[in-house]
Order: structure tokens, then sequence, then C-alpha cells
């Protein structure tokens, strides 16, 4: 039986999430019922708009790109004990980065492609740097700072966009970028790219860095009993700053896949939304990056099909952030964990 | 001379009281729960969801007085499902602040779609901005051009700067405003006096979703009478960045709320002079980070500031003792 394949824990955790999903999805009817739409007809549209055919479940997969590699920047912040809200705003300098890396500039094929790469993780690592060195330094709370970052962050690329590189006579984007920075496309039928591979090996690799490396053990402990890593000895300040660090830099990367293999260009508002869809990702998952990967392909679908939705219904797409949000909230619950004593308000950070 | 003229003049500071009354009501609102201990990341979506649901309601009862509290119950009912989560659910109040903000955002993407057939924004459709009180007496008071700092406001805008003294008295003087206190402070000390800690923080929860109820709908049917998506852009966060250096004293949240309010509306004014708006859009961001990481130098955990001072003690006090000492030493 599958019961006794997996461990206990892994079981209650799934279960868990399973039950918040099934009440999420009830609630959800009701809302969808709230603006006078049949339930089913927007679920069997949105399972159609995201695996109807071929085309499709590659739709699905280049929106789930994204939201995998955020869910992979937040799932290494909440490990460390920090919340990187701003993982969006460090997708949209991270997406300019690349983007300007790869029309300012004439370099070889493959080369090119790692530089703006790597100016994009550069870029959402110099974005998150300044409210992490004040939250570790002193203490100032990374998730207000990081939010708050995000305005300032689609501003300035709104600025940089429109009134530094705007290609003329476009509309609010920059020229596009040289064919010798485009990543890779998988497939003749769809945009989708390298960028996959990128995400689901950066998945794997993170959740063996935590798994069977001491660093990643340190960073665990600092991120669920602080007090018994500097105990053991660990620079916990080191270790938060390189957490938030490492976080943005990853979501610098989302952005530089995003411009270099699907939009080819940067536009203003060019991936709204993807950062928190990858934070929501990574909650759903409990901070697991294997677990992100089934989440993000999940609400990668979720945004797919409401591309259809919007075509086929009168609902409007952003029903799927109100499911989504529902889902959190009724997986933030935990409805099967038994609550005991202690009503002085010890909260329970579930990471 | 004259382009200071253009800026600082009193229209300024009508704007500026204009600004800083939304801030101020849902900053006001956060104060409760920061007093009593609960981190309320969720201001933000109780503000976006009393915005749509008091156009809403004017639209519906034809009065804004009816939109008023239509909004006002909305956020009252995100209020109340956070205080569920985090208080009875003990759920992590990050997670569930988050996830409400990104409901209100979703949620009235979606009904002002089913509801008006538009996107972006509501517009005119019979909705009743709030009246202006016009004050008896200001004009031959203070004059023609002074009348307008203190006549002519939204009754909310009194709501809002007359909370601030009374919330002083409220904190200080009365029992429930103790009780919030102590249950912030120290709740092992609430427990022990036999305070439900639960009940203080579901009435801090309300307290906050009233006044941000009140905020939302200044945003929407105060000085301009529509909705427009995310039209709270922000505020709710840069009301938890006061919040958090203020540590929900009254006072210092308004100062703070004036120093955002004052940025906002400069802000405006500078487009006259062609700056790209873009930047001119995210000062008052800008505004909120740099005193988030200003004051937090300053607010730095009481450990850190001892062993600082210790260390600087001790520092202070080496050339003293090596100057007494070394001689002696020296001596074998």
């Amino acid at each position: 039986m599958i019961s006794s394949l997996l461990p206990r824990n892994l079981r209650r955790t799934l279960a868990g999430q399973l039950l918040a999903l099934a009440i999420a999805l009830a609630l959800g009817a009701v809302v969808i019922l709230m603006i006078d739409e049949n339930p089913l007809r927007v679920f069997a549209t949105l399972m159609r708009g995201a695996f109807g055919d071929s085309e499709k479940i590659a739709g699905t997969l280049l929106q789930t790109t994204p939201i995998l590699i955020c869910g992979v920047a937040a799932c290494i912040g909440l490990r460390g004990g920090m919340f990187n809200v701003g993982i969006e705003g460090q997708l949209f300098l991270g997406g300019f980065a690349a983007a300007w890396v790869g029309f300012s500039f004439a370099l070889p094929p493959v080369l090119h492609v790692l530089v703006a790469v790597a100016a994009a993780v550069a870029a959402g690592a110099a974005w998150v740097s300044v409210p992490a060195y004040f939250r570790v330094r002193f203490g100032a709370n990374e998730v207000v700072s990081t939010i708050l970052a995000n305005y300032v962050a689609v501003l300035l690329t709104s600025y940089f966009t429109i009134f530094l590189f705007k290609r003329p006579g476009g509309w609010s984007e920059t020229p596009p970028i040289l064919p010798s920075a485009y990543l890779p496309e998988l497939f003749s039928f769809s945009r989708l790219n390298i960028g996959l591979l990128i995400g689901l090996a950066l998945a794997v690799a993170t959740a063996l860095f935590f798994r069977f490396t001491t660093t990643g053990y340190a960073v665990t402990m600092v991120g669920s009993a602080p007090k018994f890593a500097d105990y053991g000895g660990i620079n916990v300040r080191r270790a938060g700053f390189g957490v938030l660090l490492a976080s943005g830099a990853v979501g610098g990367l989302a952005g530089g896949v995003e411009t270099l293999g699907v939009h080819h260009r940067f536009m203003e508002g060019f991936a709204p939304g993807f950062g928190f869809d990858g934070l929501i990702a990574a909650l759903l998952a409990n901070g697991s990056p294997i677990g992100t990967i089934f989440t993000a392909l999940f609400f990668g679908a979720l945004r797919a099909g409401s591309l259809l939705l919007e075509v086929d219904t009168t609902a409007s797409r952003e029903i799927i952030t109100v499911i989504q949000a529902l889902i959190i909230l009724a997986v933030s619950a935990d409805l099967l964990l038994r609550r005991k004593g202690d009503r002085t308000g010890g909260r329970r950070w579930k990471f | 001379m004259e382009i200071l003229a253009t800026f600082f003049n009193v229209g300024l500071v009508v704007a500026t009281i204009r600004t800083t009354t939304p801030i101020l009501l849902v900053a006001l609102g956060g104060s409760f729960t920061t007093k009593a201990g609960i981190f309320n990341i969720g201001l933000e979506g109780q503000m976006l969801i009393a915005a749509f649901f008091a156009v809403i309601g004017s639209i519906w009862t034809g009065s804004s007085f009816g939109g008023l509290l239509i909004g006002v119950a909305a956020a009252l009912a995100f209020a109340l499902v956070y205080a569920v989560l985090v208080v009875s659910f003990r759920a992590n109040e990050v997670v569930v602040g988050l996830a409400l903000n990104i409901l209100a955002g979703g949620m009235t993407i979606s009904l002002m779609k089913a509801i008006f057939g538009t996107r972006g924004s509501v517009v005119g459709r019979g909705i009743v901005g709030l009246p202006k009180v016009q004050l008896p007496g200001a004009r031959d008071i203070l004059g023609p051009s002074y009348a307008q700092l203190i006549s002519g406001y939204t009754p909310l805008v009194y709501v809002a700067f007359l909370s601030v003294p009374l919330l002083v008295l409220f904190y200080a003087r009365t029992r429930l405003g103790l009780y919030l206190r102590v249950v912030g402070e120290k709740p092992e000390a609430a427990e022990t006096l036999g305070i439900s800690i639960a009940r203080v923080r579901y009435i801090a929860s309300l307290l906050c979703g009233l006044f941000a109820g009140l905020a939302g709908a200044h945003m929407s049917l105060g000085y301009i009478t529509m909705f427009t998506e995310n039209m709270s852009s922000g505020r709710g966060f840069m009301a938890v960045a006061i919040l958090i250096f203020s540590a929900g004293d009254p006072l210092k949240v308004l100062l703070g709320c004036l120093l955002f309010g004052f940025a906002d509306a400069f802000s405006l004014r500078l487009q006259i002079l062609n700056f790209p708006s873009y930047l001119i859009l995210a000062v008052p961001y800008a505004v909120a980070l740099l005193a988030l990481f200003a004051l937090s130098w300053r607010t730095r955990p009481k450990l850190i500031r001892e062993t600082l001072e210790t260390m600087r003690n001790a520092l202070a006090e080496k050339p003293q003792d090596s100057g007494g000492k070394l001689p002696a030493d020296n001596r074998p």
C-alpha cells in the first residue's frame, strides 16, 4: 500500500494539503457562483485550456517555468527563515538586465546567453542586497522592505524602458535582443525553451543542497532554530544574508529566462505576478523545492487555463488568483494539526 | 523664489492633509493589531476590498453613507477571516496577510468584470462621493485663502486626525487599551491576569478592519469617486512600515503618515517640473524604504545596543586603565 511506502510526516503533510485544496476549491466554487458562472464549466474550461492538446500543454509548461524558478527562490528564503516577498521586483530587474545585455552587446552565441543570464542573476542579487543587509544587521523587517522594493523596481524598469531604451515607434518596450542571446527552444510549435529544464535542474540541485551538504544543513537550522544554530557556532547573520542573496539571484534568473526565452525583449509589465505565484507555490509545497515542481505545474496550468477562460466564459482570468489565495488560506490553517495548550500567542511558524 | 512659491504654499499643506488621510486611517487601524502583538500585513487587502465595496454600496444605496457602511463591512469580514486564521488556527500571520491581499486583488477585479463588465476602473455610474464639510465661521476667522486649511474636507479627514488624540487616551486611560498593550507586550502576564488573549486579539483585529475600511472608503469615495484595479497601490504596506518603526504609538504614527502624505503631495507637484512620471511615482515607496532602514538602525534590538554600549565603555576606559597599569606592569 502507498501508506506504508511514504514516511508518516510526509503522509500527514500530503493529506493536509489535499484537504486544504478541496476546501479551497469548494470556496472557489462559491465565489464563481457569486459572479454568475457555473463552477463546473469554469473548472472544465481551465482544464481544457491547460491540457487540451499538445500546444496547450506546452503553454502550461511555458507558464510553469517562471513560477517554478521563482518558487525555488522562495524555497531558498523560506528554508533560511527569510520571507523574500520581493521576488517580483528581482524578476523585473533581472529581466531588464538580461534584455539590456541582449540588445546592447554583440557577443558570440553561447557566450551571449551566459553573460545575459549572469547579468540577470547579478541584478536580482543586487536588488535584494540592501534589504538583506538591513535585515541581518539591524533587523529591518524583510517582508515590508522587499514588498516596498517591488513597487520601486517595477517603476524603475518602466522608466528605463520608456525614457532611456524605448524602441523607436514601438510600444513601451525595449528593442528586441539579438538572436545570439535567445534561449534555445524545445519544440517547433511553442515558445517553450530550455528555461524549463534550467528550473527543474535548479529545483533538484536546491533539494540536494539542503539534503546533503553541511551548508545546506546549517541554513536549515538557521531558519528553523536560529538560537540553536548560533550556539552551534554558525554565523547566523552571514547565513541569513547569503540566503536572501541567493534567493534574489534566483529571482533575477527567473526574469532573465523570461526575457531571453519568451519575449526576446523587455516590456512594461512583462511578467505580472510570477514572483507572487512562485512564493505561493513554495508555500503550498511547504518550502520543499521538489514539491514546488508540482505546485508550480499546478499554478502554471491554472494560468494557462485562465487564458481560455477569458475567451470562453464571462469570468475574468483573475478568478484564478482568488482560487490560489483561497488555497493558501486553507493550507495556512493546517486543519489536521491538533492544537495544544499554550494560548500565549506562541505561533507556529511553519518553516 | 517663484519656483519655491509654487511648491510651498497653502495648497501643498491642504494636499498633504488630503493624501495623509487614507494612510493615517489605515495606520491607526494597524496600531491596534501592532499593540496587541500581531504583525498585520493584510492592511492592504482590507483597504482595497473596502474601497471596492464602498463604490458598490454607494451605487446600490444611492448614498455615500451607505457606501461607507458596506465598505467597512467588507473590510471587517476580511479582518474576521484574518483573526480566525491567525488567532484561532494560529496560522502564520505573514502568509495569511499576503494571501488575503492577493484574494482582495483577485476578487475586486473578478467582481468588477462580473458586475460592471469592464476591466481597469469603474467611473460614474451613480457613485456618490462623500460630502465636503464646510466649517461655519472658518472663512471669517482665517480669511478666504487660509480657510481651506481647516474647512472643506470630507468627514473622514476630520475623523482621521481627531482619532490620533483619542487613541492616545484610549491606550493610556482605558481598560481595553491597557489589555491590548499587555497582550502585545507580555502575553504571559495577561494570561496570569485572566485576560483572554484570543478575545483581545479578535477585538484588535476587528478595530483594525474598521479603520482600514474607513481608509478604503475614503480612497474611492473621497476626493476621487472611482475604483481602479489595485488602487490602494501599496499604501497598506507603507502603513505597515510606519507601524514597524512607530511600534503603534499614535503620535509617531501621525508623524510618519504626515511624512508620507507630504512625499505623496510633493511628488505630484514635481510633475510640474517635467520630471519623468515613473520616477516621481516611486518617490513615496523610496521614502518608506529609507525611513524603514534609517529608523531600524535606531531601534536595534536591546541586546545589540547594550553590547555596543559596553564595548564603547570598554574602549573609552582603556587608555586610562593602560595609562595607570603599564608602568606598574613594567616594573618586574
